[in-house]
């Protein structure tokens, strides 16, 4: 191996370091903000201690779970116990590496090794949407096993529950992804993006699919096993459901899960349907190779993930949670046939050119 | 490199499928057939092939394992114990089909030869996937989802089977534990009887009830 590449390979792990640090330190804010919001909206404070307005407080936490006793099961299968939250994590933090988060960063100067150009993505995959769903698919083990090798029959049941519902809702998650595709003609999630730049930016495939965007938000919402789709851990009648016997740091690893799914699915809502990076006119005002403009690009992107995580939390806060047979007919008699609904029109309108 | 990624997915893909048989706890049989299936979409993607190690992960690690895994949860079967296997003629067959198997890839390996100037083809990439699906294979293809479509309605008919049964009893594959009033209203048995039957209509028999109501004909 030549230096070149060498060094290629070195960049690629510091982009995957750097991107894994963002989201994490975003993820670390998310819960505070869940707890801050979540207080405004039930009309009390939520932490404010610790540093500024609370701004320590998902450090102070950390912490706290570090230093906790971690406590295993007598009867539990020891290695899948191990295996499960593992498995959580590391599904949730895969599917990072694939979106991209900015367009081209256009540098003044040639560095060596580097180049001019920095694509703002860290891994450029042909069938990156895919990946992205095969990867999720395969998260639903990490929630299964763990409820499986607790030993406990609050942790089984809520593994039973989050794996029927979790394969449920990815049928009309995937359906409701297929009518973007069409119009995008790729499963590349760059050129998907940029099918969107139309427009001065603002050809969003939410104007075109509106249906499929409803559909993908609520299937997303039960994918990340949030309320009111939590019932895999519904407090009031599994305890605390797959993590009932799950403590310290094993316990964290799934809340950070949790979140990291929310974050990425809010990433993908972004990517597909919100025009990704696209700001519109921001190319038009900072001029398409400017640094700026890749700058306020990525902000923009930042601010789309934002918004919806706001809308993840508000949801939360407002709605309560489903019973199970209610949950499994929405999600068969009513999203299911509603996303192969929004792929009929979509094609229909492909097909006689309207769209 | 790639030589090194292909002897590491081919051992792990390899080494999981030795683990699926070994394994005597039904959980971690399926944990490394999903291990298989991992590998085996990591050596697709090696062979330039994206779509189809893609859809590998999520039909068959992501759908159908996670279905299997459900079923041994839901059925908590317990760790199969060791018993004697009864070898008999399966040794010699054994050995005579790894014969054929090593002949055949000796055999492959021999006449074939590897030809390195081969020029990239686009069979895995989706967009070829997709056109040939749809043009050339199009028959075999809705053949296939008519196929599938049988076995979905098949599975919804036996599931919903209903028979001599009232939705509250309970049925037990070789022993059925009903109340007889629950076959028949009017029937005077009135307490729960246990019977070492495989069908309703047999219990419903030895119970001496005349004729079964069937449920679905009211």
């Amino acid at each position: 191996m030549d230096s070149q590449a060498i060094i290629d390979i070195v960049l690629r792990f510091v982009a995957i370091t750097v991107v894994f640090t963002i989201v994490l330190l975003i993820v670390a804010y998310t819960v505070l903000a869940e707890r801050r919001v979540l207080g405004l909206i039930q009309g009390r404070l939520g932490p404010n201690r610790v540093g500024y307005g609370g701004m320590l407080q998902p450090f102070a936490d950390l912490l706290k779970f570090i230093l906790k006793e971690d406590i295993v099961p007598d009867k539990s299968t020891r290695f899948i116990y191990f295996l499960a939250p593992v498995i959580a994590t590391m599904c949730a933090l895969m599917t990072m590496i694939v979106y991209p988060f900015g367009p081209d960063l256009n540098l003044p100067a040639n560095i060596p090794y580097i180049g001019s150009t920095i694509p703002l993505v860290v891994a450029h995959f042909d069938v990156g949407l895919l990946y992205v769903l095969g990867v999720t698919s395969v998260g639903v083990y990490g929630i299964a096993l763990a409820g499986w090798s607790s030993n406990n029959k609050y942790s089984l049941m809520g593994g039973l529950r989050s794996s029927a519902q979790m394969i449920s809702y990815e049928l009309a998650l995937g359906l409701s992804l297929i009518g973007p595709i069409l119009l995008a003609g790729s499963l590349d999630l760059t050129k998907i993006v940029e099918t969107q730049s139309r427009w001065h930016g603002s050809a969003w495939l939410i104007l075109f699919t509106p249906i499929s965007f409803i559909v993908y938000l609520i299937a997303a919402i039960a994918e990340t096993n949030r309320v009111p789709f939590d019932l895999p851990e519904a407090e009031t009648e599994l305890v605390a459901g797959f993590h009932t016997e799950y403590s310290a740091m094993k316990f964290a690893l799934f809340f950070l899960a949790e979140y990291i799914n929310m974050f990425t699915v809010s990433m993908l809502a972004t990517t597909i349907f919100l025009g990704g990076w696209n700001v519109p006119f921001a190319e038009d005002i900072f001029g398409r190779n400017s640094m700026l403009f890749a700058l306020v690009s990525a902000i923009g992107f930042l601010l789309k993930i934002i918004f919806f995580l706001f809308l993840y939390i508000w949801i939360r806060g407002t709605l309560p949670r489903f019973r199970f047979d209610q949950l499994m007919n929405f999600g068969w008699k009513f999203l299911l046939p509603l996303a192969l609904f929004s792929i009929f029109l979509t094609a229909t309108l492909i097909f006689f050119n309207v769209l | 490199m790639l030589v090194l990624l292909f002897i590491l997915f081919g051992g792990l893909a390899i080494g999981c499928a030795v683990n699926v048989v070994a394994q005597r706890n039904p959980l971690y049989c399926a944990i490394s057939l999903i291990g298989v299936f991992v590998s085996l979409a990591s050596l697709y993607l090696m062979l330039a092939a994206p779509f189809i190690a893609a859809v590998q992960i999520i039909v068959y690690a992501g759908a159908i394992m996670v279905l299997v895994v459900f079923v041994i949860m839901l059925l908590n079967v317990e760790q199969d114990e060791r018993r004697q296997i009864r070898v008999g003629f399966l040794v010699p067959a054994a050995v005579v089909l790894a014969g054929l198997l090593i002949g055949e890839v000796a055999f492959f390996l021999w006449s074939v030869s590897p030809n390195p100037t081969l020029p990239p083809s686009d069979i895995g990439l989706t967009s070829s996937i997709g056109t040939n699906l749809f043009t050339t294979y199009l028959l075999p293809f809705e053949i296939t989802s008519i196929l599938l479509l049988m076995a979905i309605v098949g599975a919804m008919t036996l599931a919903h089977r209903t028979g001599v049964l009232t939705p509250n009893a309970r049925v037990i594959p070789g022993a059925q534990v009903l109340a007889a009033s629950e076959i028949d209203p009017s029937s005077s048995h009135e307490f729960p009887t246990t019977l070492a039957t495989g069908s309703t209509t047999e219990a419903a028999r030895i119970l001496e009830i005349s004729s079964p109501r069937t449920p679905d004909r009211e």
